[in-house]
């Protein structure tokens, strides 16, 4: 019974990523990463297109006829909404391993690495100190592009299933993090104030719940298929997320896949966020209105019931 | 049941910021002031960011004062001449105090000015109040009849040029104080998301010696004017109003000021001053305390605003 049900989920998954996977073809080619000094080795080059079968040729690294091993992967969610009722979601990403040469799920062949990554930020971070007995903020660093929220999901901890090197050519991981400092007001700072500025940036945004990593998050559930959820907290900025999905063998980065996750404001939400901001004049005197409006029903209300 | 802030960019469950209102809707309607000063540092403490709890709370003391003011106004309580002076400053203070808490913003020492504002502001009215109160008290028990309005004497506002009669007021004098007065609380209200009846009412008394009758009318159409420019001034400047938190505190606040105000009528006049001045010091201390003590956190981080940040 439970072979025949687990062939038929990884059936049908597969389906619904080879029939997904289309409708997502402007998000696959790992387009973020080309600004890096030194470029991945690996090949985004034979990143499958979406929907056609790996190339029946192997490459020429690989003398040997075994077809080269791919990965697919998409996201359960592809558009997450915030209304009023957001109070955070889940968003579950699976994928599969094409020419998979895994035995089961169990093998342990593969490691999977999934980094969900919002969009870049501009952040300033303050440090206090203790001014004449009182603590305020007296220094300040502004990063130019810090991502909003930051997940990483993997089949094992990090610094067992790759390099740092690896890792740091692929912005897997929070050192890895991005984020350029451009000089603030104050110039005093030395390379050790600004790593413990970035540190701090990224112990702040873990304890907001929007960097976190899930050391062994990703499951397999085949031989080829496997799936991992992240949590989106209430809190989560609005905008764009960026799901990428890199494969490994005995440390060894054998594949990537990008996927897309879009994050809106909706409903009711949407209309008095837009209004505060496109409109604040009329969005002010609106909720003055309110206000006036709440104080009389209040005051006639309340007259009458004492009446 | 939780609901997301479109302005504050969080979820809040509705009945903790309901009872919140409440609360402070209670105590203000026991003690006959706006409560801006006990809520805005509430939603601070609740991890509300300062500027839009300020912000907001301008435009639930809106909702708060307009009710009182026309009451006031149909028992003509509201001396017009002295209140549109008192506007009149009290505009362009609010101006000006949505200007600096743009800049502060930017600077990153919004919360710390906050800060300082309600300790400094809380500090001084609360230890006023609490000598006050506590002279009646003991004055009640021996048995000395309390002192009046003392009679005009001249004093140097006496001698500023500009001056206006006040019909209602029964006065003659330089508009220069008034407005003054109207511009300060014009900025603490920017500032600190309060009315500033705190302000306004004791300087009217013991400053320009306005009768008692129309002090607090005449502060309430101040402060439902100012509040209101208030209100639209951080929506266009720094975009700090949220509406839906503002309207939960509004409901809360109503309902808890009507069960307040019969609380307020069993309790003495001098016994509600010197619990209101308790209250008031406690407040500040709590603040005192975040100013002086070592904080677990060195480090906070925000979104850069403007320019260079």
């Amino acid at each position: 019974m439970r072979p025949v049900l687990s062939s038929l989920f990884i059936l049908t998954s597969a389906a619904v990523v080879l029939a997904l996977g289309p409708i997502a073809g402007d998000a696959q080619q790992n387009p973020t990463r080309k600004s890096r000094a030194a470029p991945a080795p690996l090949p985004l080059a034979t990143a499958p297109l979406p929907g056609t079968p790996a190339p029946a040729t192997a490459p020429e690294a690989r003398p040997t006829t075994e077809l080269r091993e791919t990965v697919q992967a998409d996201v359960s969610t592809r558009s997450v909404s915030i209304t009023s009722s957001f109070t955070g979601t889940e968003i579950v990403i699976f994928g599969a391993v094409d020419n998979s040469r895994q035995s089961s799920a169990e093998s342990g062949l593969y490691d999977v690495v999934i980094v969900l990554e919002g969009t870049p930020t501009r952040l300033v971070s303050r440090r206090k100190s203790n001014v004449a007995g009182i603590w305020l903020n007296t220094q300040s660093l502004t990063f130019e592009s810090v991502p909003s929220y930051y997940a990483i999901a993997s089949t094992r901890p990090l610094d067992e299933l790759a390099d740092p090197l690896l890792l740091r050519e692929n912005d897997i991981g929070f050192e890895q993090v991005r984020m350029a400092p451009i000089s603030g007001w104050e110039t005093g700072l030395t390379t050790a104030d600004l790593a413990d500025f970035k540190t701090a940036v990224i112990r702040l945004k873990q304890k907001d719940g929007l960097y976190k990593e899930e050391q062994y998050g990703v499951v397999f559930i085949g031989r080829s298929l496997f799936r991992a959820s992240i949590e989106l907290p209430a809190n989560v900025p609005v905008g764009p997320l960026v799901a990428r999905v890199y494969l490994l063998r005995e440390g060894q980065l054998l594949s990537t896949y990008t996927a897309r996750v879009k994050l809106e404001r909706e409903g009711l939400e949407r209309v008095l966020h837009n209004f505060a901001f496109d409109h604040p004049l009329f969005y002010g005197v609106f909720t003055v209105a309110v206000a006036v409006g709440a104080g009389l029903l209040a005051s006639t209300m309340f007259r009458r019931a004492s009446h | 049941m939780n609901f997301y802030l479109p302005i504050a960019e969080m979820s809040a469950n509705v009945f903790v910021f309901l009872g919140m209102g409440g609360a402070v809707g209670f105590l203000s309607g026991m003690f006959g002031v706006g409560g801006g000063f006990l809520m805005t540092p509430l939603l601070i403490f609740s991890g509300i960011p300062p500027a839009v709890a300020v912000g907001t709370e301008s435009a639930q003391i809106v909702a708060s004062s307009v009710s009182g003011a026309i009451a006031q106004w149909r028992r003509n309580n509201i001396d017009l001449m002295m209140g549109t002076v008192l506007l009149g400053g009290g505009i362009i203070g609010s101006v000006f105090g949505v200007q600096v808490v743009k800049e502060l913003r930017k600077a990153g020492q919004f919360d710390f000015v906050v800060a300082v504002a309600y300790v400094t502001f809380l500090g001084v009215i609360g230890t006023l109040m609490l000598i006050e109160s506590l002279n009646t008290i003991r004055k009640v028990r021996s048995g000395t009849a309390s002192p009046l309005r003392d009679a005009q004497h001249h004093n140097w506002i006496h001698r500023l040029p500009l001056k206006m009669r006040f019909k209602r007021s029964k006065l003659y004098i330089s508009a220069i104080p008034p407005f003054l007065i109207g511009a300060f609380v014009g900025v603490l209200a920017a500032i600190m998301g309060v009315g500033g009846g705190f302000v306004m009412v004791p300087a009217m008394i013991y400053l320009l010696r306005v009768p008692t009758n129309v002090v607090v009318g005449t502060s309430l159409f101040q402060i439902v004017f100012v509040t209101a420019a208030t209100t639209i001034l951080h929506a266009t400047q720094n975009k700090t109003v949220d509406v839906v938190l503002a309207l939960i505190l509004m409901i809360g606040g109503v309902i808890g000021a009507q069960f307040g105000a019969v609380a307020g009528q069993r309790l003495k006049g001098e016994q509600l001053r010197f619990l209101l001045a308790a209250l008031v010091l406690l407040v500040c201390l709590r603040i005192a305390w975040s100013l002086v003590a070592a904080p677990d956190e060195f480090y906070s981080i925000a979104l850069a605003i403007g320019g260079r940040g």
